[in-house]
């Protein structure tokens, strides 16, 4: 890997999210709705209110508010809630590992279902189990995960009574309990996802298959499975990757609604409750943090394209 | 040199092979009763369009034809083995080690995210246990047998790093790293520029003699077979029309289909050049032209890269230009720019037509899927001209006569259409304002031969009639011969010969069109 390339990807990635940065905390700074009103109430004096103001530094210019706001991102505390009068450094601590934990189990569930899944159908394209799963497939699709995670919630939890709804379990407490509880959501997620994926692979290992080198790769002898595991694997994947990439980030912004239905304390939770609150410090550190993520994503993406494809890598090194 | 074969050992027998596709409805036959023999050492040559067979022949001696739609009969003994029903495994262990194959396209066959070292060695990890160290040895020994430069470095790279020359190097170096008894070459040169044409030929023809493979060399053209082969089998239609020694062939040809094959291979000197007008349609002076290269920077300074550099030349009233060239020389680059489709573009021209037409290579993408032959035909009037529907309708018509199509055609869709067809379309399309000035770009180089002498013929005629000015771009030497007036050399961005047709071919002043006429087949003794 080429240390100039990543240097120079991290330092346009910085750029990148400065932008984003800047966008949320304008875009907080022009929308209606007034955090100190929402504190304070309708009926509050106006010089209680200009006192507020003062003491949450509303009251100074944008851009200074800006460059302040960026400082406490710098010395990692995120600046203050409104609501609760601490760090949003700490708010945001007990949080993000549960939300992280639940989309990289989902990612994983996304792995495991597709890449075996996909290959066989491709495999045995056209043949009885490929024609169910064609159409058991598009019908996962369709499902969004809050409704599918009501119906696991109604299967596992009430007919089953593996699973008990709200139950949460803190991974304070107990890490399998935690992570058991985790298991119904992570599905919710990455059930659309993973037919997608299945489908990618299904439908890029065929066309792989029909390729030029594919018949090299015969002619020299090699059985089926050799063609398939040495050669076809790794180039039909490349194109899924991108899919996988975009799949993950999507994960992170939707299980903002999927922590609501499962009654999970994460990152999502805490988001809806502090827009309703105005606490815009939370809500804009939380907004960053997710762009973040998806930059971060799409960088991991960005690498690990370069290692399977040298075509890229070279492409990109000219 | 029948005589000397008999004494040589017979290594693989072909015997009534009969290959058909069971497609949903009716099977389709493409290989009939075809007979081969070929001996240790041999040099066998198979000639036939596209379709005629010679490929599946190929394929299903490699043991390529295992789907179970296709339906096979016959015959094909290698060591006592029948390639045809025997177990998969044993033909596995025929496949790459026995007898192995390179094929047409070295730009798609090699797999693009796996190195050329390991592709290299594939056959050989596949049918002989040996050392890490051995492999890697046998590789390099391999790459340096294909007179690859710098094996070492060639061995970590990627396929994407290497020209189409390199990559069928490549290719034959897999090929030949088992050592096998038989290398079937399926049309291995026709991808490839005409200067690396050669080169691969020459290879061959060492590996012939130095490693005593015999070479199974499958190809359209007959003049390369005849250089290169001493036997021939030529194929039509799925059947072996005739076959026997080369020489021998050419001298008495007996089938009509073969007899039409060399008569194809261009006589020189027969030709007589008058000049039609002094009228000049097209001029250009000094053209230099540009195309941005990327660099890579996010911002780093654009560069240029110089693609036409300092192009003058004439085309007179009603004459045939040829503009020959290897691909990426700049042939295309010219007529964008004479078209004003290129914005960096210094020098001059003038171009007494206002609206020029253009005929391109593919008859495939060049015609809108979704409108009738009609409609495509009566577009040109329709832009140009003020002409009511009837009448237009009326031209389309009787341009689709004039192109040698019926006028059933005129509703259909151009899916509907065979290759040939098509660029007959094209040709009738552009002819329909009856512009003075039409650049034809390798107008038939995507037909097969029989077709391309049809849709040659045809432009032709039509030019007499007409009187238009064409500039024929090809890299084919013979077509160019065969339709042109005069003709330029392109190469590099530069023309850097030009003159009367029968001038330029009979009496080449640069060593690179020495070089293109060599490898079409003129300035070889043995064409008169």
């Amino acid at each position: 890997m080429n240390l100039t390339y990543v240097l120079k990807k991290v330092i346009s990635l910085m750029f990148t999210l400065l932008l984003t940065a800047f966008l949320v905390f304008l875009a907080f700074s022009v929308i209606p709705g007034d955090p100190v009103t929402t504190m304070l109430g309708t009926q509050a004096t106006p010089e209680k209110v200009a006192a507020l103001r003062e003491e949450l530094g509303l009251d100074r210019p944008f851009l200074i508010r800006f460059v302040s706001w960026m400082g406490s991102f710098l010395d990692g505390t995120f600046g203050n809630s409104y609501s609760y009068h601490v760090t949003v450094r700490s708010m945001l601590a007990g949080k993000l590992p549960i939300t992280l934990t639940m989309t990289c189990m989902a990612f994983v569930l996304i792995l495991l279902i597709a890449i075996p899944l996909g290959i066989f159908l491709a495999r045995n394209s056209g043949s009885i189990p490929d024609r169910i799963m064609t159409v058991v497939n598009q019908t996962i699709m369709a499902f969004p995960p809050f409704f599918s995670g009501i119906l696991l919630t109604l299967f596992f939890g009430l007919i089953l009574h593996l699973f008990k709804p709200g139950g949460y379990v803190s991974y304070t407490t107990s890490v399998p309990r935690f992570l058991g509880y985790l298991i119904l959501p992570a599905v919710a997620i990455a059930l659309p996802k993973a037919a997608m994926a299945t489908n990618y692979l299904k439908a890029s290992v065929l066309k792989e298959m029909k390729k030029d080198y594919v018949r090299t790769a015969y002619s020299r002898g090699n059985t089926t499975k050799g063609v398939l595991y040495g050669h076809v694997l790794k180039n039909a994947i490349i194109p899924v990757i991108t899919f996988l990439g975009m799949a993950f980030t999507d994960m992170i912004a939707g299980s903002i609604i999927i922590e609501q239905v499962f009654s999970i304390p994460g990152i999502g939770r805490l988001l809806i409750s502090s827009i309703a609150n105005r606490d815009y410090p939370v809500v804009e550190a939380i907004v960053v943090l997710l762009a973040f993520l998806v930059i971060l994503t799409n960088f991991g993406v960005d690498l690990i394209y370069r290692l399977v494809d040298p075509r890229i890598r070279s492409a990109m090194e000219e | 040199m029948m005589q000397e074969n008999r004494s040589k050992e017979m290594i693989l027998e072909v015997k009534d092979l009969n290959i058909a596709f069971h497609d949903h409805t009716l099977p389709e036959t493409v290989v009939v009763d075809v007979d081969l023999q070929v001996y240790e050492g041999d040099m066998l040559g198979i000639v036939g369009e596209s379709g005629s067979g010679k490929t599946m022949t190929a394929l299903a001696i490699n043991g390529l034809l295992n789907r179970h739609d296709i339906q096979k009969k016959g015959e094909i003994t290698y060591k006592g083995v029948d390639l045809l029903t025997c177990a998969r495994n044993e033909l596995r262990q025929i496949q790459g080690n026995d007898i192995s194959i390179i094929f047409q396209e070295p730009m798609t066959s090699l797999d693009p995210v796996q190195k050329i070292g390991r592709q290299v060695e594939e056959p050989l990890r596949l049918h002989e246990k040996l050392s890490e160290e051995t492999y890697k040895e046998r590789a390099l020994e391999a790459l340096r047998l294909v007179e690859l430069p710098s094996p070492e470095e060639i061995y970590e790279r990627y396929p994407h790093e290497l020209s189409g020359g390199q990559r069928q190097r490549v290719m034959i170096a897999a090929a030949m790293i088992c050592k096998p008894r038989i290398l079937i070459a399926d049309e291995p040169t026709t991808a490839l520029d005409v200067t690396i044409q050669e080169q691969i030929v020459e290879l061959l023809k060492k590996l012939n003699q130095n490693e005593k493979t015999a070479i199974l060399f499958i190809s359209h053209d007959l003049s390369l077979v005849r250089k290169l082969c001493s036997k021939v089998a030529v194929m039509k239609d799925g059947y072996v029309v005739e076959a026997g020694d080369t020489e021998e062939i050419f001298r008495n040809p007996r089938h009509a289909y073969t007899k039409e094959l060399i008569a194809a291979i261009p006589a020189i000197g027969v030709k007589e050049y008058e000049k039609k007008s002094d009228e000049i349609i097209v001029s250009a002076r000094n053209l230099n032209s540009y195309y941005p290269a990327r660099t890579g920077k996010l911002f780093g300074k654009r560069k240029k890269v110089q693609i036409l550099k300092d192009v003058s030349f004439d085309l007179y009233k009603g004459e045939i230009l040829g503009l020959v060239g290897e691909s990426g020389c700049g042939k295309s680059t010219l007529s964008k720019v004479l078209l004003g489709m290129v914005k960096d573009t210094e020098g001059s021209f003038v171009n007494k037509d206002a609206h020029p037409q253009m005929v391109f290579q593919d008859p495939y993408g060049s015609l809108n899927p979704g409108k009738t032959i009609g409609w495509i035909l009566q577009e040109p009037l329709r832009n140009f001209t003020d002409l009511s529907d009837t009448i237009c309708e009326e031209k389309a018509r009787n341009m689709l006569k004039r192109v040698g199509l019926s006028e059933e055609l005129m509703d259909r869709y151009p899916n509907q259409l065979s290759g040939g067809q098509r660029q007959r379309v094209c040709i009738g399309a552009a002819l329909m304002a009856e512009p003075g000035f039409l650049i034809a770009d390798e107008p038939v180089s995507a037909l097969d031969v029989h077709i391309q002498e049809q849709v040659l013929s045809l432009l032709k005629e039509l030019h007499d009639q007409i009187g238009v000015s064409i500039l024929f771009i090809s890299h084919d030497l013979r077509v160019v011969y065969r339709v042109c007036d005069r003709v330029m050399i392109m190469k590099e961005g530069r023309i850097i010969e030009s003159g009367v047709t029968d001038e330029v071919f009979l009496h080449p002043k640069e060593e690179y069109t020495r070089q293109l006429l060599r490898t079409s087949g003129f300035l070889d003794e043995n064409v008169v």
